[in-house]
């Protein structure tokens, strides 16, 4: 059996992210919604993490030895927020692993959790805008639990 | 002044009559999402998973967060939220998120909302969110 528990602690490269206002133009058009050129929408707090935190989704998959066609799906996310989002502004990130988990289920069967905390600062700044926290679920068919 | 709201009070719904397959494809893009579930319906075919493409994950938030602020006033008053995400969402589909206040805290000036979004009638996503009153 595979086990993951090591990435606990893993840190990822970090670093800062200027959040493109056609990109906050962009998800808010392919949502169906009305962009707002002076604050970015809420959803981008997402985009902001995983850019910043200098991963990409292929990284993340690398890193549980998973492919992008292996069935991977969100488990659980949330954010404290306590600030918006420009368009046009730079954040500063920094992100890591806080747990890797075993679990099976009746309905997803054997699969690894795999939990990330970023939290976002706009440059020069030292309070954060947001924390997140994102739960990812890595199917582990034929695997024992 | 802070605004008033009471237990129970409802959201108005938020509702994506059918969920259009194409702007996954700008989504995959921007997320730079490998994934072949959202924009290659033989992969989801492969999957067991049907014949539509499933949208992103940060697609359904955002629509989620859009009720959330929608109802708050902006998006500067959203304080916090905790999304599970419970099934998938397909293309074709009616999205459909629900809410209400759980809890009121005039002193903090902040109130709690329970959530909930369905796409096809299926259960799509469950969670909390928490606003400023002001």
């Amino acid at each position: 059996m595979s086990d993951y528990s090591h990435l606990r602690g893993h840190r990822f490269p970090g670093g800062t992210y200027t959040l493109p206002a056609h990109i906050c133009w962009l998800w808010t058009d392919a949502a169906k919604l009305t962009p707002d050129p002076r604050i970015a929408h809420p959803g981008l707090i997402y985009l902001v993490a995983i850019r910043g935190a200098g991963v990409s989704i292929q990284d993340i998959f690398d890193l549980m030895d998973a492919t992008a066609d292996s069935g991977v799906v969100f488990g659980e996310y949330k954010a404290d927020i306590h600030g918006t989002l420009r368009p046009d502004a730079t954040y500063e990130c920094e992100g890591e692993v806080i747990s890797v988990e075993r679990k099976s289920g009746r309905r997803a069967g054997v699969f690894d959790k795999l939990s990330f905390q970023v939290t976002i600062r706009e440059q020069g700044g030292s309070d954060p805008v947001a924390v997140t926290t994102n739960d990812w679920i890595f199917p582990r068919k034929g695997e024992e639990a | 002044m802070a605004r008033k709201l009471e237990v129970g009070q409802a959201l108005d719904p938020f509702v994506i009559d059918s969920v259009d397959p194409e702007p996954m494809k700008v989504m995959a893009a921007i997320l730079d999402d490998p994934n072949p579930i959202h924009f290659d319906v033989e992969a989801t075919k492969a999957l067991g998973m049907g014949d539509h493409p499933v949208n992103q994950g940060p697609t359904n938030v955002t629509w989620l967060l859009e009720s959330v602020q929608r109802f708050a006033g902006g998006p500067d008053k959203v304080r916090a939220f905790s999304v599970r995400f419970l099934g998938n969402v397909f293309g074709g589909d009616r999205f459909e998120v629900t809410g209400e206040v759980t809890a009121v805290d005039d002193a903090a000036g902040e109130a709690e909302l329970a959530l909930s979004a369905t796409s096809g009638g299926r259960p799509a996503l469950g969670g909390t969110a928490r606003i400023a009153l002001d």
